[in-house]
């Protein structure tokens, strides 16, 4: 590749990189700005730890921030567990696999928006659901499946809409291990657990970082489907940022959405960090010396 | 006894099932909604509507703001389609074909709209409008805030499609006396053509779908089909409605998607490049 001057480099790179850092680095930079009492839109601005101290004191920002950990948590680690079995599963291909995941895969390309009316209308008053359990006998009446306090159906959706984008990435980094790393592992008299223990999820853990941390974020900061079919007496925290937004109140939506911000960025690490330290225990290395010497022998 | 190919087989006739009922049925059930007649109401004794017309397409049409909605999400969309493009286009030949100093952390950097939840950006760029007094153009807003958004998809696709090009390619056309358009022609194009496309169908469709800063910067008033479809899942919320909104929304982007895939798959280096 050809090795140009920096003055050019930056001028290719100022539309396009430079654009996006000087967005996004205005909108984090007014964010935090505005979370403590600069850029006012109304009144005096001036540094303040007011509106912070506020929003710490409430129960409210407590319950959110507990609530959307608690969603993006779940939602990253449930897609990934499902996607992984059939990832394997889908490994190595055979008739009818690509049927399989074109289907899995489709929720991929329906709009949050667009699933959360299709849930919604399945699990209504007198939807689908209700009307299959009465006929099973396990409801005598229908029940209100809608805005469930427990978040089950949020989460199901979540699992639903995310569990295909842990798949896509997933399968392609299951699909690199070789068939000969993993009969090695057979060999040496790992089952099906240990094989994924030691073996693929320390080959996959980079894909697998990945769709957490990807999914994570997004739960975390989902706002359509918890007002569409999250509980009513919880509030995530991109809607409790839009309550105190549609209210005027800037100091504490900027609070809001800085712990958003905050929280996005820890929870990655974490998740990241923890799946790494999971999984770090490499057989790879004993596995791969036993394979060499097969190897050895076979040429010899 | 079972065999692994009968319990493959038994897999995946299960999963198919699943497959079937997570995607069929809520499709089936949104589009027999769409066709429920006012005059008779689909109650649960019926297992299909009793009455089946086009009315409620009709009333939408006619009644509510989705002409508004279509025209705004389909005007902004191949706005943003473009302007990403274009401004996309020097930094993917910068990161697809020269070597520099720090060109890992500019990729990095390219991704930073997609860390920041959309949310929040949403929200702060509302404030940043009302600061500098221009928060009422709010069709221009929009479509600013959704180039900077989509840029990372057209900056990665891009800069691959750079990165396919073949040095011998150019060099052959350079040696056998071709223009610079000619270079470009020959060399760059075939290259480039299917991430041209699918950088265009990519923003194109993520413009289509975007929510979070049409419906913040949007209020008030402005309305795109996502907000829209939400607001009917809202107070008022009427399945037959909702139902019609729901699939304006999904079924052109399901066929752009099916289309962009393909077009993702065609991006073949060898193909793209000539060679086999």
């Amino acid at each position: 590749m050809i090795r140009p001057s920096p003055w050019l480099i930056t001028l290719l790179l100022l539309p396009g990189i430079g654009l996006i850092v000087v967005f996004i680095g205005a909108v984090i930079y007014i964010a935090i700005a505005q979370s403590i009492g600069f850029y006012n839109l109304s009144g005096e601005s001036g540094f303040t730890l007011e509106s912070w101290d506020k929003l710490l004191a409430r129960k409210s920002y407590w319950t959110a921030v507990r609530y959307s950990l608690f969603i993006g948590f779940w939602a990253a680690v449930l897609s990934v567990a499902a996607a992984y079995p059939i990832a394997l599963w889908l490994r190595k291909p055979f008739k009818g696999s690509l049927t399989v995941s074109a289907l899995l895969k489709a929720p991929l390309m329906i709009h949050g928006i667009v699933a959360a009316f299709l849930f919604l209308n399945i699990i209504s008053f007198n939807g689908i659901v209700n009307q299959f359990m009465i006929w099973t006998g396990l409801f005598d009446a229908p029940r209100r499946l809608q805005n469930d306090s427990g978040a089950w159906g949020l989460l199901f959706l979540q699992v639903w809409k995310n569990m295909p984008f842990a798949l896509l990435l997933l399968t392609g980094a299951v699909q690199s291990i070789s068939q000969d790393t993993l009969n090695a592992a057979q060999d040496l008299g790992a089952g099906a657990i240990e094989r994924f223990r030691r073996v693929i999820a320390p080959l996959t853990v980079s894909a697998m970082q990945a769709a957490l941390i990807i999914i994570f974020i997004d739960a975390l900061a989902d706002f359509t489907f918890q007002t569409t079919v999250g509980p009513t007496n919880r509030q995530s925290l991109a809607q409790y940022m839009d309550f105190f937004r549609s209210r005027g109140r800037w100091n504490e939506a900027a609070g809001v959405g800085v712990t958003l911000m905050a929280l996005s960025l820890a929870g990655a690490i974490v998740l990241a960090v923890t799946a790494r330290l999971i999984f770090r225990k490499r057989p790879i290395g004993r596995v791969l010396a036993w394979y060499e010497i097969r190897n050895k022998e076979a040429r010899s | 006894m079972i065999t692994p190919h009968t319990l493959n087989r038994a897999l995946m006739i299960l999963l198919m099932t699943v497959a079937t009922l997570w995607l069929v049925i809520p499709f089936t059930m949104a589009i027999l909604w769409s066709f429920v007649d006012p005059a008779a109401p689909w109650t649960p004794d019926h297992l299909l509507p009793p009455v089946m017309s086009a009315y409620r397409w009709e009333f939408m049409w006619e009644n509510s703001l989705l002409k508004p909605a279509l025209l705004n999400s389909y005007t902004l969309a191949p706005l943003a389609a473009l302007v990403t493009f274009v401004i996309a286009m020097p930094t993917a030949f910068a990161l697809g074909r020269y070597e520099f100093r720090g060109k890992e952390i500019a990729k990095i950097a390219a991704l930073l709209p997609l860390v920041v939840p959309t949310f929040v950006t949403a929200i702060f760029f509302t404030s940043i409008l009302y600061q500098i007094g221009l928060a009422q153009y709010r069709f221009s807003a929009i479509l600013f805030a959704h180039t900077v958004l989509f840029l990372p998809y057209a900056i990665r696709i891009m800069s691959v499609s750079f990165e396919q090009v073949r040095q011998d390619h150019i060099n052959a056309a350079r040696d056998l006396g071709a223009s610079a358009w000619a270079v470009f022609r020959v060399a760059y194009w075939p290259a480039l053509k299917p991430g041209v496309l699918a950088t265009l169908l990519i923003v194109f469709i993520k413009s289509v779908e975007e929510f979070a800063i049409a419906y913040i910067v949007g209020q008030p008033g402005f309305v795109t089909v996502p907000t829209l479809v939400y607001a009917s899942l809202g107070q008022d919320f009427n399945r037959p409605n909702a139902a019609v909104l729901s699939l304006i929304l999904a079924v052109p982007n399901v066929i752009l998607m099916l289309f962009l895939e393909r077009l993702l798959k065609s991006a073949n280096p060898a193909l793209s490049s000539g060679k086999g």
